[in-house]
Parts: structure tokens; sequence; C-alpha cells
């Protein structure tokens, strides 16, 4: 009678046995936590020289100068540390800052001929001096800010890097970016900061409606700035990726603006601004990419000569500035031990009408997770009135050291 | 009367005999009807794809002639099919994140500020491209063909021949091989629109989680350059309420 039962009871369990042996003991399911955090911390060290440089002195110094070129080494040590902390999917806090010291070699009174005796020319001299002398520190704070997130909406209030423009090296809509720097397109040391504003974002699906409204009460790296109001619709519909954007600077003028990206195929993506503000500006881009991972993009970008749009370079005389920027990059140069650790990207910013261009280009090298080198230069080209001819150095050579936790 | 119960005693055992010898025959002789492709390539789905909504993280690390040579780590937040939101962390790519909307695809770095749109092409990166690790719902991007089953090892498995139906399919074509019992993906081969075989992946390891089993380790081996591999371990798998405001494409942080 056992018997008769033994044999499938046996059965069975040489079955489950089986069966559990497939899989690993079940893992419990992880709990959601009430609490995130992210941090990051980079140290960079940057050396740069600027060869041949003509020095932007006081005429008096100037014509007392040795020699009209110098060779100027500026050394700069970033500590930039960041936080960000989120509660119940519903607070956060984030802040990031950049500490900066930086140091100056190559240029001193003793390259001046000045008169023996003089102490008046010899104070004024090193008070022109000090821009390029000496040991100099700096905190910057980037972000800095609260967030509160309730349903469909969201409102920040503090320091907050907001970036409405498309542009890779240009922007016309970009009301609240921090200014674009068409020959520093990635902002490549980070120094950036953001605004102090109070934002409301309303989300719903692949729509938004966000508000701000920011004052440039607190900021004084940014001296141009005006207590900005504006508004922007986004939204994706068949690809496009769209936003309508206004906004009115006080004391100032208003602006209106529409901003588009698509991706067409396989490599292609499209991306433009349209704004006004006193008069019209135009960006378009595209960009290119190959199966072997080469990127191209090129933007064509023509802005009013006006106040707003003017960083200062061009003369108020001349007519609507017309740029050309061309940025080429690989990253991981070829899949291979040794190589894939290398980027290279070189790109070239152009003002068509006086014919003058910067060079760029960029060599990283990354050793594991958290240590790279670079190798940047920058060689402006053109006349010695055109907006980047008139640059005070014929090429700008930098390398560094990046480590990041 | 005894004698003619026992003859047709007899003749009723011998005809139950014959009937199940000929069922035996005619099962044997007859193919099996062909599976239904699209109802196993949903079923194998499930094992990367647990819940409608969850999150894990993914560890990848790369393999050089067999000793390990780069390691990323990336959370995946995915909701439903369409929507997947990858946030890179480690330490070179802190504060990268990468969102794709069906076939719309951004990666916001840290540089720019700002979710920059990215190409089709863009994805295929690395050993292990971003659309391994962003894209696995198989049912939503090809259309499957049954071709064969055979046996991979001791297992039998379900041949199925994957053809991408949209743009924003990783591969062109996937060769996708499912155990025939509980169609657990074994192993695939990826193949480009150029008909180049790029990878191939066995599905090493399976976890039970929450009484499912989802998938934990996955290597994918270059085809192109055969000393070349990287393995994927997933971990933290777990179903979680994703707002949609996580797969906005103007989001420029995790948490705002």
């Amino acid at each position: 009678m056992h018997l008769r039962f033994l044999i499938p009871v046996l059965l069975a369990a040489a079955t489950i046995a089986a069966a559990a042996q497939e899989d690993a003991s079940p893992q419990p399911l992880p709990a959601e936590r009430s609490y995130e955090v992210r941090s990051a911390f980079a140290v960079i060290d940057d050396a740069t020289i600027d060869s041949n440089l003509h020095p932007p002195l006081p005429t008096a110094a100037s014509q007392i100068l040795s020699s009209p070129f110098v060779n100027l080494l500026q050394n700069q040590l970033l500590l930039e540390p960041s936080l960000s902390l989120r509660y119940r999917q519903r607070w956060s806090l984030a802040a990031s800052a950049v500490a900066l010291a930086e140091s100056f070699h190559g240029l001193s009174t003793a390259d001046f001929n000045l008169p023996p005796g003089d102490t008046a020319a010899s104070s004024a001299l090193q008070a022109s001096l000090e821009p390029y002398t000496g040991t100099r520190t700096q905190l910057r704070v980037k972000e800095a800010y609260a967030g509160l997130s309730a349903g469909d909406f969201d409102f920040t209030l503090g320091r907050r890097m907001v970036r409405w423009g498309t542009g890779y090296a240009f922007t016309a809509a970009g009301v609240l970016d921090p200014p674009r720097n068409p020959t520093n397109p990635s902002d490549r040391l980070n120094l950036n900061v953001g605004r102090d504003m109070l934002k409301a974002d309303y989300v719903h699906g692949q729509q938004a409606l966000q508000l701000a409204w920011s004052t440039a009460a607190l900021d004084s790296c940014q001296s141009n700035l005006h207590d900005t109001t504006a508004f922007r619709y986004n939204v994706l519909v068949h690809g496009f990726d769209t936003s309508l954007i206004a906004s009115h600077d006080r004391g100032s003028t208003s602006e209106g603006a529409l901003t588009f990206t698509r991706v067409l195929g396989q490599a292609w993506e499209v991306h433009g601004e349209a704004a006004w503000r006193e008069q019209a500006a135009l960006l378009l881009g595209a960009k290119f990419s190959t199966a072997s991972g080469v990127g191209f993009i090129a933007e064509f970008y023509t802005p009013p000569n006006t106040a707003y749009f003017n960083p200062g370079a061009v003369s108020p005389l001349a007519g609507r500035p017309h740029y050309a920027f061309f940025y080429v990059s690989k990253s991981r140069l070829r899949e291979l031990p040794g190589w894939k650790e290398w980027d290279l990207d070189a790109y070239i910013v152009a003002n068509l009408d006086d014919h003058s261009s910067t060079t760029a280009c960029d060599v990283t090298r990354r050793f594991g997770n958290h240590f790279s080198t670079y190798l940047h230069g920058e060689f402006p080209t053109g006349g010695k009135t055109s907006e980047y001819g008139a640059t005070p150095y014929t090429n700008a050579t930098s390398i560094g050291v990046r480590f990041q936790l | 009367m005894s004698n003619i119960n026992g003859v047709l005693r007899s003749l009723l055992l011998l005809f139950i005999v014959a009937f199940l010898a000929v069922c035996a025959l005619v099962c044997r002789a007859a193919p099996p009807a062909a599976p239904d492709a699209m109802e196993l390539l949903k079923r194998s789905d499930s094992y990367r794809n647990g819940w409608p909504a969850y999150v894990l993280r993914v560890k990848i690390t790369n393999f050089e002639n067999g000793k390990p040579d780069e390691e990323s780590l990336y959370e995946v937040s995915q909701k439903g099919t369409e929507k997947t939101f990858v946030e890179f962390l480690s330490p070179r790519d802190k504060g990268r994140h990468m969102l794709m909307l069906g076939d719309d695809m951004w990666v916001y770095l840290p540089d720019t500020s700002r979710p920059v749109r990215i190409t089709p092409l863009e994805r295929l990166t690395g050993d292990a491209s971003n659309g391994d690790v962003a894209r696995t719902n198989f049912a939503v991007d090809y259309t499957p063909v049954y071709l064969r089953t055979e046996k991979v090892g001791t297992e039998n498995c379900y041949v199925l021949e994957l053809t991408a139906k949209r743009k924003g399919s990783t591969y062109q074509r996937v060769l996708y091989w499912l155990r025939t019992e509980d169609a657990r993906p074994m192993r695939a081969e990826f193949y480009l629109t150029s008909g180049k075989h790029i990878k191939s992946a066995t599905f090493d390891e399976y976890l039970t989680v929450d009484g499912k089993p989802q998938l934990h380790r996955l290597t994918l081996y270059d085809e192109i350059r055969h000393n070349s591999h990287s393995v994927l371990e997933y971990s933290n798998i777990a179903p979680r309420q994703l707002p949609d405001k996580l797969f906005y494409q103007g989001r420029t942080d995790r948490f705002n």
C-alpha cells in the first residue's frame, strides 16, 4: 500500500526539485525609498597658453611694453560639486557650484620700459596689469533651487540653468539661456551659471506650459541682464518638437520666438529658431550622423545688429551680421582597445561678412571611469578690425586633466 | 455464457489497443501546427518587461580578450512599450540621461544643459548600444515569422525571424531562439540594414521577481571583433508608479 503512493510522491518531488533549480531563489522586491540622492564631484586643472598675446592695456602701458607680444600662461583649478535630493516624489533640492582658482604667468612690470624712479607710473602699470597677473579665487553658484511637484505642476524657486534655445553655437530664442559663446559652444570648463527665477511648469503628456520670472538683482556675473518674464509652450507632434516663446525684459524689449527640432530618416536632424525682438533673428541648423559614428553639425545664424543681440564685437555701424558654424566629432575613435578611449572634435565659427573665423579642436583621452585628459586649441583668423581677427592672441592652447566622482 | 463474455472482453481490449496505436501513428505522422509567432514574441517580452511600469538597474561590463575593460551603470524607467527613461550613473557620464518616446530619442548632456535630439544611427554606439539598453519590447518594434524548431543545448527552441517595422528599431533583422515550453529567450542574432551580422546574444540567467521570471544576465558578442563581448546584468527590478512627467521631452534632470 505504501509503495503504491511512494513512487508518485518521489516523482513529484523530483519534478519540483528540478524546476526549482532552473531559477535561483526568488528575489524580494526592492522597496521604494522615500528619498533619492544624486551627487557628483569634478576637479579640472586647465593650463592655457595665449600665444603672441597683445594684451588689451591702456595706451600709456602699451606704449612702454618692451615687446608687442607676450605668451601668457593661465592656469585654472576648478572644483565642481553638485548635489540633488528628492523626497517622496514631491520635494526636490539641488545645488551645484564652481570654485575657481586662476593664476597668470608671463606678464609683469619687468616686460615694460618703465621710467626709472617713476613710482606713479609703476603703480598705474601694476593696476592695469592686475587682470593678467597674480592669483585669484572665485566661487560661482551654478544652480541652487528648491522644487515642488504637485500632480502635473512643477514649481521651482532659486537659481536654475534653463535652455530654451535649440542651437549648438547660437540662439535667438534662448531668452533665459546662459550666454552662448560660439567659440566655446559646449562650455568646456562648465562655467555657465543659471538665472535666479521662479518658474511654474504644467506638463501633460508631451505638452508643457512654462512660465518663469527671472530677476537680475542677485547676478553679478552677467551685468547686462534684466528682470525677465518669459512664457513657453512646448509640444511634440508628428516628430516635431516645437516651442512658442514670449518674453519681456523689464526696462527693455520684448521678444516672440518659434523653435523646432525634427529627426529625418536614420541620420538627419534639423533644428531652427525664428525670433522677433525689434527685428528678426533666424537660426537654421542640421546634424548628420554616419554609421561609423562621425557626427556633423552645421548652423547658419543671422541676428539683427541691436543692443540685445550685439555682443559688442560687431561695429554698431555694420549691417546685419551673418554667421556660420560647422562641427565634426567622433567619440570612441575606433572600437578597438587603446582607440575607443579617444574622442575627437573640431569646429569653426565664421563671420561671413568680415570673413573672420575661429577654428578649434579638441582631443580627449579617457582613463577608466574617473580620469580624462584633453588638449584644446583655438586659432582665430581675420583682419585686425574683424570680429574674430581682433582676438588679441594668435592661438590659445589648453591642456587639462579632469577627475570625476 | 462466460466464454462469450471472455471473448467479448478480449475483443474490446484488442480494439482499444489498436485504436491507441493508430492514434499514436497518426499524431507522429502529422506535423505540429506552427506556433503563433506574435504570441510567442509577446510572451518572450514579458521576461524583460514584467510589469506595465517598472524600474531596474543595468550594469554593462565590456570584455576585451576575456578581461573586463569598461563598466557602465544605468537606471532604466520603463512605462508601457513606448516610454523609456535611462539615467547614466557611471562617474564619467553622471548627469546624462536619455529619453525614448516611440521612434523619437533625446540625450541630455550636462555640457549643453538641454535635451538634444539624436538620430537612429547615433543609438548604435559602443559594444552595448543605447538601443540594447532602452528598447526591449521586440513585439512593438519587429514583425515575427516562425522559421523552425531546433535544439539549443538540451532545450527545444522555436526560431523566429524578426523584421524591423519602425524606424525606432535598433536592428533591421533579428533571429530569435525561444524555449518551446515557456517562450523564454535563449539566444539571438542581430543584423543591420546592410545584412551584416553585427551581434549575437545569449540570455544566460533568470531570476524570479515578485513571482515573475525576469532576465538577470545577458551577454552580447561582437561579431565583427570576435574577442570582444559585453555582459548586461539587470538588478533592482521592481514595478513602480511612474508619472508621465518623467517622460516629457523637455525634462533636463531626473528630479525636476
